[in-house]
């Protein structure tokens, strides 16, 4: 991985990476297997999910201006969700980071979910890949908070922080079989208001209990949000020992395997929605002749 | 209806004025006819509104305007983008416009005026009509 410092020696044209960017977000399956490439030396990885109005998007505000201190140069890929009726969307997340939007060196990108329901946007991997060809240390990425799909920002992220709130409290039950066990770091947002304690203790005493697959890593449960708390510094801080963890530990070859899987995954999910949207009259039939043809679909596609 | 689907458009407010109804109005009927729209808050520079429109890179960019100062801004701001090398990003003015003003800022390469009179549907038909210039019959 390139020193921050070398990296941002590197001038950053934003009219072309912004329409770079654009060009791969709007990319058709095809297209998007013919520009494939794998991205060596990327940009480290911070995953920042969560349900709706958790306040992901005003911490990630206020953790990239640390980022920023500690010498990183910084991208934020939000998502927000597209409508499935009209396709439309409010991409609203820029807008909880104004505070730190004038610093240059940092590239904040704002993407609709589009046909994507796992929580990210279409193409996203490669969204990501091409900011790995560019002069950033770190990306962060805001998922939509959808609460159950984490399954893809998990494989895409080095690091991946999961943002809950008082109100989640009930929740925290009916979740541990799900994000909650995939989380490398906890946080409780909105500690301001009433109840966040008694989350992070039942968080904590949840993540005690989980098997962890890399036992030596116990993921820590951080208050936020309050005033005067020293919150977000603690946050970057616990971000950076994990960064710093996972480069010592995992297998690098793992890591390809999985990104490479959901990212075939998720192409192949698109490809089936083609078929079916163009097709609908392709479903008056047995499911299994429904399954078949869409297989024949997929096998005629023009790669 | 959907006409924008896949179009990005930037909703800014520069000037000091307080008021935004009328730029989230826009914003979401231009959303519900399929765009994806960003919204920049209130009383942002024109530089500031530059960056975002070409780090976002969107296809259009909406400014609203209530202060008395529109021709400034609206000029600045395009300034900015032709600084960014991005002049070619379409600008669109709504607000409170004196008619007196208009044909000024359309010779200053604006692609359209909205008043507070129009009807959205209108507003949202002519951003769309401008936007996707080959269109099927
Ligand atoms: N009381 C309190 N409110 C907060 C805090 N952080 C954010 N909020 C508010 O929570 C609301 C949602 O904040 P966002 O940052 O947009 O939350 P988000 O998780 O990004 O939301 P989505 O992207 O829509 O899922 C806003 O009204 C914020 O002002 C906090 O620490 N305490
Ligand atoms: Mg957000």
């Amino acid at each position: 991985m390139a020193a921050a410092s070398s990296k941002q020696a590197e001038r950053l044209d934003r009219r072309a990476l912004g329409r770079a960017l654009s060009r791969i977000a709007n990319a058709s399956v095809a297209d998007a297997l013919a520009g494939m490439r794998d991205s060596p030396n990327g940009a480290r990885r911070i995953g920042i999910t969560g349900p709706p109005g958790a306040g992901k998007s005003t911490l990630i505000g206020r953790l990239a201006r640390q980022r920023l201190d500690n010498g990183a140069a910084v991208a934020v890929v939000a998502i927000d969700p597209s409508s499935p009726h009209t396709h439309g969307a409010i991409l609203g997340d820029r807008i909880r980071m104004d505070a730190i939007a004038d610093d240059p060196r940092l590239f904040i990108r704002s993407l609709a979910s589009r046909g994507a329901n796992d929580g990210l946007a279409d193409n996203i991997a490669d969204v990501l890949a091409t900011l790995d060809g560019h002069p950033f240390d770190e990306v962060i990425l805001e998922t939509v908070g959808v609460g159950q799909a984490e399954y893809a920002v998990r494989s895409l992220t080095d690091t991946l922080v999961l943002v809950l709130v008082p109100e989640s409290g009930d929740q925290i039950q009916a979740m541990k079989a799900g994000m909650l066990e995939m989380a490398d770091i906890y946080v409780v947002n909105k500690a301001d208001l009433p109840g966040a304690q008694k989350v992070a203790s039942e968080l904590k005493a949840v993540v005690k209990l989980r098997q962890r697959l890399a036992a030596d890593w116990e993921p820590p449960v951080i208050m936020t949000g309050s005033p005067g708390t020293n919150d977000v510094a603690t946050l970057n801080e616990a971000i950076s020992r994990h960064l710093a963890f996972v480069q010592r530990t995992r297998n690098e070859d793992d890591v390809r395997r999985v990104r490479r899987e959901y990212h075939l995954k998720s192409l192949l999910t698109r490809s089936v929605a083609d078929i079916l949207a163009k097709d609908p009259k392709g479903m008056d039939c047995s499911l299994r002749e429904a399954f078949a043809r869409v297989v024949e679909s997929l096998k005629a596609r023009q790669l | 209806m959907s006409n924008l689907k896949g179009k990005r458009i930037l909703i800014a407010k520069p000037g000091l004025d307080g008021h935004d109804i009328g730029a989230k109005i826009i914003a979401l009927a231009l959303r519900d006819a399929g765009a994806e729209v960003i919204y920049t808050g209130l009383r942002k520079t024109p530089g500031f509104i530059a960056r975002v429109a070409v780090d976002e890179d969107v296809d259009a960019v909406g400014l609203s305007l209530l202060s008395g100062s529109h021709k400034e801004l609206v000029a600045e701001t395009m300034q900015e983008l032709r600084k960014l090398d991005a002049g070619d990003i379409p600008v669109f003015v709504g607000g409170t416009i004196p008619a007196v003003d208009r044909a000024e800022l359309m010779d200053a390469g604006v692609m359209a005026i909205f008043t507070a009179e129009m009807r959205l549907d209108d507003v949202v038909a002519e951003v769309a009509r401008a936007l996707t210039p080959v269109q099927a019959a």
